[in-house]
C-alpha cells in the first residue's frame, strides 16, 4: 500500500518528476560514458604499448636492465625457454640480442640501438612489418641487410639498397667490430625513439658480430590469458623462472602507464561523488517541495494512525521508485550512447599521451561489473537524498501539517 | 450503565506565553458514553477544534488528563498515539479528508491495511460501507471525481470501518451547502441509531445542531451548557 502510495504520489507532478529523473539518468549517462571511454582508453594505450616492442613481459639477466652490458646475456637459454615453454598461456616470443652501436653511411654517422631479431618471430612481438613504408621487412635471422625508422633515414640520407656500415663493441674483448649492411626498408611506427634512433637486424649476424654466439640479451612474450588490467592471468613466477633471468611484466617495465590506467578509479570515484552529490541535493530538493506541497495530506495520513515511521517510509520509497525509473532511462541512454560510440570511434589518432601514441580510434568498453555498480549508487544516493525530507516528514506533529494548510 | 468511551478532567490547554497567552481550554470536564451524539458548539475562537484535536490526541494538553477507552494520552509518544488513533478513532476533518492518490475503494480500506486486516475482511467490510454510505459503484473513482457532499461520505466510512470506538469530526459539514450537510448528518445519526457508534461533531449551524442528541456548548474555552434532547 505505502509502495502504491509512493508511485503514484510520485507521477502528481509528471513534468517534475520527468525533469528529475532525466537529470538522474543524464548523470548516470555521464558516469558510464566517461568510465567506458576510461577503460576504453587504456586498453587502447595497454593494447599499443605492449604490441609495439615491449611484449606483455620481458625476460633479462639480472642487472641488464640498469647496465646495459652486452655482456650481460640470459644465464642457461636452453633452460630458460624450456621453462617458459611451459607456460599454458604463452602466444609467442623473441629472442633479441641488443646493443648501442654507430651507424654509418655516405651521409653521416648517427649513433643507435641496435636490435638483433628473428624476423619471423618478431613479428608477434612488434609492428615493424606492418610499418614498413618504404622497401622490404626483413626476411631471414642471418644476412647483410637491415631495417631502420624514418627519421634516421633521412638523417643519414638513405634509400632502401643503400649500403651502411654499423659497428659495435664486441663483448668477447671488448674491441670495435664493425659489418657492412644493405637497407632493405624503412618503417614509420610513430614512437619518435624508434623512428630516430632504432636499427633492426637478422639476430644471427649481430651475435657473430658481438662474438655472442647462441647467446640473447632479451626474451619478450605474449601471452593468450589476459586480464582486464591487461596482465597475463597464470602468475610468471616459480617454475617458469630460471635463475640469474629476472622476468618482468610491462607493469613494471612502463610503470607509468600502468599506474596511469589505475588511476582512472580514482578519477572515477572523485568525478562520482562531485556528480552525484549534485544530483542528490536536487533530488531533496524535489522532495521537500513535494512534501511541502502536500503538508496537509501528510497531516491527514498522520492522524488517521499512520506512524510517523511509516510516513517517512512513504518519502523514502518515492526516492526508490524515482531511482528506479530513472535508472531504467539511465541505462537505455548509457546503452545507446555507449553502442553509438563503439561503433564509430573517438578519434584521437597522434595524440600522445605519457609517452605512448595513441594509433587507433577509441573506443569505449562497456565493463559489465561497473554497469552494475552505477545503477546501484544511483539509487543509493536518491535513497540517502530522501533521509532529510523523510527525517522532517516522521519528525512533524500532525496538528503542524495540518495547521499549515487553511482551509 | 453504560460504557465511558471519553473520560475528560480539567483540560487546560494554553498557547503562547506572558502578553499573548491564550486560554483556549479552561478546567474543562467532559464526559462520553457510548452511544453519544454529540454537537459541540460555540461562537468561533471558543476552543471547539481545540477540544476535538486534544480527545484524539492531536493536541496536547496543558493540564489536567484525557481518558480514551481507558488510555491515558498524556503518557503516550508520537508513534502510541498513531497506533491508538488507528484502533480507537475514526477522524473527518471540515475537508480535504482523502488521500487524492488513492481510489474511493483505496481511502476506505486505508485504515485497514494498516491495521492488518485480512484481505477477504477488507473486501466485505469496504463493500458494505461503500452501500451503507450509498456509493456503490463509485468505488474506483479518485477523490477529485467526487462532490464535496459524496466525498465527505467517504470519510465517514474511512472513519466507521475501522470499527473505531469514537468518531470525531470538527466542522464536518461546513464546506457543504446545508441540504447535504443534513443528509450527511441524518447518515451520522443513522449509524449512531444502527450501530451504536459515538459520534462527537463540532458545528456552528443550527439546523446541524438540531440533529444532536446531546449539546455541548463553549464559551471562552469553558462548557457553559451541556443538554441532552430527544
Ligand atoms: N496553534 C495555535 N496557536 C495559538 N493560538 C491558537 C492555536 N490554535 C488555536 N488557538 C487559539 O485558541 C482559541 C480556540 O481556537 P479553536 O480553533 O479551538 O476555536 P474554534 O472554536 O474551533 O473556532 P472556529 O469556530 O473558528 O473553528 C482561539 O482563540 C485561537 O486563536
Ligand atoms: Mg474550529
Amino acid at each position: 500500500m505505502l509502495w502504491k502510495l509512493a508511485w503514484r504520489n510520485l507521477w502528481r507532478n509528471r513534468t517534475r518528476t520527468a525533469l528529475t529523473s532525466l537529470v538522474i539518468a543524464i548523470g548516470l549517462l555521464a558516469m558510464v560514458f566517461t568510465d567506458t571511454m576510461f577503460v576504453g582508453m587504456n586498453t587502447n594505450m595497454v593494447k599499443n604499448a605492449t604490441n609495439s616492442m615491449l611484449g606483455h613481459a620481458q625476460m633479462h639477466a639480472k642487472g641488464f636492465r640498469d647496465e646495459q652490458d652486452v655482456k650481460l646475456t640470459l644465464n642457461d637459454l636452453d633452460q630458460a625457454l624450456a621453462n617458459l615453454d611451459s607456460h599454458p598461456h604463452l602466444a609467442a616470443r623473441s629472442l633479441r640480442v641488443i646493443t648501442h652501436a654507430m651507424l654509418s653511411s655516405s651521409g653521416g654517422v648517427e649513433p643507435v640501438l641496435s636490435l638483433g631479431v628473428d624476423p619471423q618471430q618478431e613479428q608477434f612481438l612488434s609492428k615493424f612489418d606492418e610499418a614498413i613504408v618504404d622497401g622490404d621487412y626483413l626476411n631471414f635471422v642471418s644476412g647483410q641487410n637491415l631495417i631502420l625508422g624514418w627519421k634516421l633515414s633521412e638523417k643519414l640520407e638513405l634509400r632502401p639498397g643503400d649500403r651502411l656500415v654499423l659497428t659495435a663493441v664486441d663483448a668477447e674483448s671488448g674491441e670495435m667490430a664493425q659489418e657492412l649492411f644493405r637497407l632493405s626498408g624503412i618503417f614509420k611506427t610513430g614512437e619518435g625513439q624508434m623512428d630516430s634512433s632504432m636499427v633492426l637486424v637478422p639476430r644471427q649476424t649481430l651475435q657473430q658480430i658481438l662474438k655472442l654466439e647462441g647467446k640473447v640479451h632479451q626474451i619478450a612474450m605474449r601471452f593468450s590469458q589476459l586480464t582486464h588490467d591487461g596482465v597475463p592471468v597464470l602468475p610468471l613466477s616459480g617454475q617458469y623462472q630460471s635463475s640469474g633471468n629476472e622476468v618482468m611484466l610491462w607493469t613494471e617495465l612502463m610503470p607509468s602507464l600502468y599506474m596511469m590506467t589505475q588511476m582512472t578509479d580514482i578519477s572515477m570515484a572523485i568525478l562520482g561523488i562531485i556528480l552525484f552529490l549534485i544530483i542528490s541535493l536536487g533530488i531533496t530538493n524535489t522532495l521537500l517541495m513535494g512534501l511541502y506541497e502536500r503538508l496537509f495530506e501528510f497531516g491527514v495520513i498522520k492522524s488517521i494512525g499512520t506512524t510517523p515511521w511509516q510516513t517517512a517510509r512513504l518519502i523514502v520509497y518515492e526516492a526508490i521508485c524515482l531511482g528506479l525509473f530513472s535508472v531504467v532511462v539511465g541505462l537505455a541512454l548509457s546503452v545507446a550512447g555507449t553502442a553509438l560510440f563503439a561503433h564509430y570511434g573517438i578519434d584521437y589518432i597522434g595524440i600522445e599521451i605519457s609517452g605512448i601514441t595513441i594509433q587507433e580510434k577509441i573506443y569505449p568498453e562497456l565493463e559489465w561489473s561497473r554497469l552494475a555498480l552505477y545503477p546501484f549508487l544511483s539509487i543509493g544516493f536518491t535513497i540517502i537524498a530522501s533521509v532529510y525530507p523523510a527525517f522532517k516528514l516522521w519528525n512533524m506533529l500532525p496538528i503542524e501539517a495540518l495547521r499549515k494548510r487553511k482551509l | 450503565m453504560t460504557e465511558t468511551v471519553i473520560a475528560a478532567k480539567n483540560l487546560t490547554r494554553t498557547f503562547g506565553e506572558g502578553e499573548t497567552e491564550i486560554h483556549a481550554l479552561k478546567n474543562v470536564d467532559l464526559e462520553i458514553k457510548r452511544g453519544d451524539f454529540a454537537a459541540i458548539v460555540g461562537p468561533s475562537g471558543s476552543g471547539k477544534t481545540t477540544l476535538l484535536n486534544i480527545l484524539c490526541g492531536l493536541d496536547t494538553l496543558s493540564s489536567g488528563d484525557v481518558q480514551v477507552s481507558g488510555n491515558s494520552l498524556r503518557q503516550m509518544n508520537g508513534s502510541q498515539l498513531s497506533r491508538f488513533r488507528r484502533e480507537h478513532i475514526g477522524l473527518v476533518f471540515q475537508a480535504y479528508n482523502l488521500i487524492p492518490v488513492l481510489t474511493v475503494l483505496e481511502n476506505i480500506e486505508y485504515v485497514m491495511l494498516l491495521q492488518k486486516v485480512a484481505a477477504a475482511e477488507r473486501k466485505e467490510r469496504v463493500r458494505n460501507f461503500l452501500v451503507k454510505v450509498g456509493l456503490e459503484g463509485k468505488e474506483n473513482r479518485f477523490p477529485a471525481e467526487l462532490s464535496g457532499g459524496q466525498q465527505q461520505r467517504v470519510a465517514i466510512a474511512r472513519a466507521m470501518v475501522s470499527h473505531p470506538d469514537i468518531i470525531l469530526a470538527d466542522e464536518p459539514t461546513a464546506n457543504l451547502d446545508s441540504e447535504t450537510g443534513g443528509q450527511l448528518l441524518d447518515m451520522m445519526k443513522q449509524f449512531n441509531h444502527e450501530l451504536n457508534m459515538t459520534f462527537i461533531f463540532s458545528t456552528h449551524d443550527p439546523h446541524i445542531m438540531e440533529r444532536a442528541k446531546r449539546l455541548v456548548t463553549l464559551s471562552d474555552g469553558k462548557i457553559v451548557s451541556d443538554e441532552s434532547r430527544n
